[in-house]
């Protein structure tokens, strides 16, 4: 068995330190906040804010409108995903659909709400087409819409990935024993999805319950939870123990989330092996099917292609004559460069250190003896359940005296702890997969730990490095809700500059940074694919 | 009686069959035989119902069958890694199929299976909790209370251990003797093969090598193939046998 040594120790240390410091203490800080007034402590906070009718009714709202938009996303990326694995769809539609779905994850929030707005507002494509409005888009119906829009990749990629490892032959089998097509969908899709499609719904709603971007876009007068924290905080009367109650409040269905979502891993079973066997052609499903998902992708389509059209025409709607002016003039304005370039900074730097102590925590957790491992799980686990904005708003708290307010670097350690859940997971999974006794093996041949990890380890790991830094270089260009509360004058990032810009109402310099932004990541997403399968290919050719 | 007539399948240009022809009578056990990739899985396959041929026809009981759909041929399968639903407990797993049935199976009939198959004291417990033995033998009772006109049987002993092999072995024949049911194995081990069936189907790169029983296997193999591949290591087996125990066991 390997043993604890001093390395280990050294390397633990600081990470512990990291979580210490950007994770429980301001939570705690910010929870105290919440039952003080003055020197004294009190419920009297919360009993305020209960009282208060405008936040018991954006609270009720966030759960109006977080419920239907979940209900919508897990159907209709059930759907999907079932097109993806149980239908003899064609190949390339099935590509479209990945890709077309999964697309909108490259954007931030709030610029989904912005696209809504040109697509289904008075002046929108759509409406422009129709010749009227098909509904108000400001309030309820945009919020919905939004959060289907954001979510849908996020549930969709979960049950693709679940469906994956269903056993295809347990259909055979239904077959083979005369099922009818209900029977056959329960038995053999439906109950060994249950877990995962209640996870889905889940995980959906704590998304849209505590997502700021798309109500701060298209929220109009429909006031959610998000939206009033950002008032307490940032409005034109500062309530702070307002802010820290509301965000206490806001972790309770967090909480109780990830609390459920834990129960529901009873209900997922494994299957020894996902049997491969010859899907049975069916022409009205499949073609079904094929109409489905290409109706979708082409919705998504046509909502963020506005994203496209709106920068290029002279002066949309009256004149779509094509122009590079506002393009331009983006990027002559010395203002809006210099904010990109933060982003850039921002996210690079994030992925960087990101990676580090993630890969760091993983390796301690899963690959040695060390006292306390298992700690690493657990700030997972809370980072996990935590929404960005709570974290924000409690590093605001925790911070405001310090020399550290205002810094590129309490930006990149919030957005390091708010992502750490998911990279932490990747390379944890492919840490445990690698052969327990490789560390043994080399200590006998004379390495040093550290110099295993770096002659063994981290070779064996790389793709999965490579895809850790896209996940957190990507959400660290995206993210609005966690950095909302963080940036200011000198670090604003593109994602809350355009947030300001919706003030002025300059929505095609929203959507040409918009454009940056998709095109920054999707060379980032793409460079980091390609690294990672050239490499994997290259390692299967000589085998 | 099944009989295979000119049996070929080929995906684009790539021929997996060539020209099968072979008479299966009711109440044997055949067992098809080859190396990985020699096209026993799609022949089972198109016995089946769930691979169509490219050419050939199959003739059932006098009718062709060629062209009809897995459910209508009414035969049926027991997977190498038995395929039990895991949310179900051992006896809805049996049962599962009975629900769909039109003529109902008494509940005397169904227990006569499961004592056969001395599944009692297994009943309630979960896929899980079940022996790779118990869990084949499940996978098996579940096939046999449908009644299949034909049963096929994937590696059937693969995923079993040792001692469990035998056992199996000698239930499976007495299935098809108990049943009269035509039974078609698919293995890659030719010990297997030839101590558990009537006759055995070698193919090898898609074409038929030889079709006999196991003494005409043994004592005249038709073609280098069979005598290198087959024969071999069974020669190797025997003598590593001898070895242990001395030629007087012989």
């Amino acid at each position: 068995m390997l043993k604890t040594n001093k390395m280990m120790k050294i390397i633990f240390l600081p990470i512990l330190l990291f979580f210490l410091f950007f994770l429980i203490v301001p939570l705690l800080y910010m929870f105290w906040q919440s039952i003080k007034i003055g020197n004294i402590i009190t419920i009297q906070n919360y009993l305020d804010a209960l009282k208060n009718i405008e936040i018991r009714r954006s609270f009720l709202n966030s759960f109006k409108v977080s419920f239907a938009a979940s209900v919508f996303t897990t159907i209709l990326a059930f759907l999907l995903a079932y097109a993806i694995h149980f239908t003899t769809m064609h190949r390339h539609t099935k590509k479209l659909v990945h890709i077309g779905i999964t697309l909108p994850m490259l954007l931030p929030t709030i610029t989904y709400g912005f696209v809504l707005i040109y697509t289904f507002g008075n002046q929108g494509i759509l409406t422009k087409l129709i010749g009227q409005p098909l509904f108000t888009v400001y309030g309820y119906n945009g919020l919905v819409i939004g959060y289907v829009l954001y979510t849908l990749p996020v549930a969709f990629i979960l049950m693709q990935n679940s469906m994956q490892y269903i056993d295809k032959r347990f259909l055979l089998v239904s077959m083979l024993m005369h099922d009818r097509p209900l029977r056959r969908f329960y038995h053999t899709v439906f109950r060994p999805m249950l877990g995962t499609i209640g996870g889905a719904f889940i995980l959906t709603f704590i998304l849209s319950f505590t997502d700021f971007g798309i109500p701060a876009s298209v929220g109009g007068n429909y006031r959610v939870i998000a939206t009033e924290l950002y008032q307490a905080m940032l409005g034109s009367i500062v309530h702070f123990e307002r802010g820290a109650v509301i965000s206490v409040l806001m972790l309770v269905p967090a909480v109780i989330g990830v609390a459920m979502l834990t129960i529901l891993e009873r209900f997922n079973f494994q299957y020894k092996q996902a049997g491969q066997s010859e899907l049975v052609k069916h022409r009205l499903r499949d073609g079904l099917f094929t109409a489905y998902s290409i109706v979708c992708v082409v919705v998504v389509f046509i909502i963020f292609s506005t994203m496209f059209i709106v920068p290029f025409t002279k002066g949309y709607p009256y004149d779509f004559s094509f122009t590079l002016e506002h393009v331009q003039n983006v990027l002559s304005e010395q203002d809006l460069t210099k904010v990109y370039v933060n982003s850039l900074i921002v996210a690079v730097l994030t992925a960087v250190l990101g990676v580090v102590i993630t890969f760091l925590s993983a390796l301690l957790n899963a690959r040695t003896p060390l006292k306390g491992r298992k700690s690493l799980d657990l700030a997972s686990m809370i980072t996990n359940t935590v929404p960005g904005m709570v974290l924000g708003l409690s590093y605001l708290f925790f911070f405001n005296g310090s020399s550290l307010k205002g810094t590129f670097l309490i930006i990149i350690a919030c957005n390091i702890v708010h992502f750490f859940t998911t990279p932490y997971l990747m390379a944890k999974n492919s840490l445990q997969k690698m052969d327990p006794t490789w560390e043994v093996t080399a200590e006998l041949l004379r390495d040093s730990w550290l110099k295993t990890v770096i002659r063994i380890i981290l070779p064996n790991i790389r793709p999965t490095i490579y895809q850790m830094f896209s996940y957190y270089f990507l959400n660290a260009m995206v993210t609005v809700s966690g950095v909302i509360f963080l940036v200011s004058t000198k670090t604003m990032l593109v994602s809350t500059r355009i947030k300001e810009l919706q003030h002025f109402a300059k929505y095609t310099d929203i959507f040409v940074l918009s454009i940056f932004i998709l095109c920054t990541n999707l060379i980032v997403k793409l460079g980091c694919d390609y690294i990672t399968t050239h490499k994997e290919k290259v390692k299967e050719m000589s085998k | 009686m099944l009989v295979l007539k000119n049996i070929s399948k080929s995906y684009k240009d790539k021929e997996v069959l060539v020209d099968i022809n072979i008479t299966i009578e009711s109440g044997e056990i055949i067992s098809l035989l080859g190396p990985s990739g020699c096209g026993k899985t799609t022949l089972l396959n198109i016995i089946l119902g769930l691979t169509e041929q490219t050419a050939g026809q199959l003739i059932y009981n006098g009718q062709d069958i060629s062209k009809n759909t897995m459910q209508e041929r009414g035969f049926n399968i027991v997977f190498q890694d038995f395929a039990l639903f895991p949310h179900l407990n051992a006896y809805d797993n049996i049962v599962y199929g009975l629900k769909n049935k039109s003529v109902q199976m008494s509940k005397e009939e169904v227990q006569e299976y499961i004592d056969f198959l001395e599944l009692t004291p297994h009943l309630h417990k979960k896929i899980h909790e079940l022996s790779g033995g118990q869990k084949q033998r499940v996978s098996i009772a579940r096939t046999l209370v449908m009644q299949p006109k034909i049963l096929l049987l994937d590696e059937p002993l693969s995923a079993l251990d040792g001692v469990i092999k035998e056992s199996i072995k000698e239930r499976i024949k007495l299935i098809a003797r108990e049943f009269n049911l035509t039974t078609i194995i698919v293995t890659h081990d030719p010990e297997e093969a030839l101590t558990l069936s009537d006759k055995v189907l070698i193919i090898n790169e898609g074409t038929v090598a030889q079709f006999g029983t196991p003494q005409e296997i043994v004592s005249a193999p038709k073609n280098q193939f069979v005598e290198d591949f087959i024969l071999r290591q069974l020669h190797i087996k025997r003598h590593n046998i001898y070895q242990l125990f001395g030629e007087t066991y012989a």
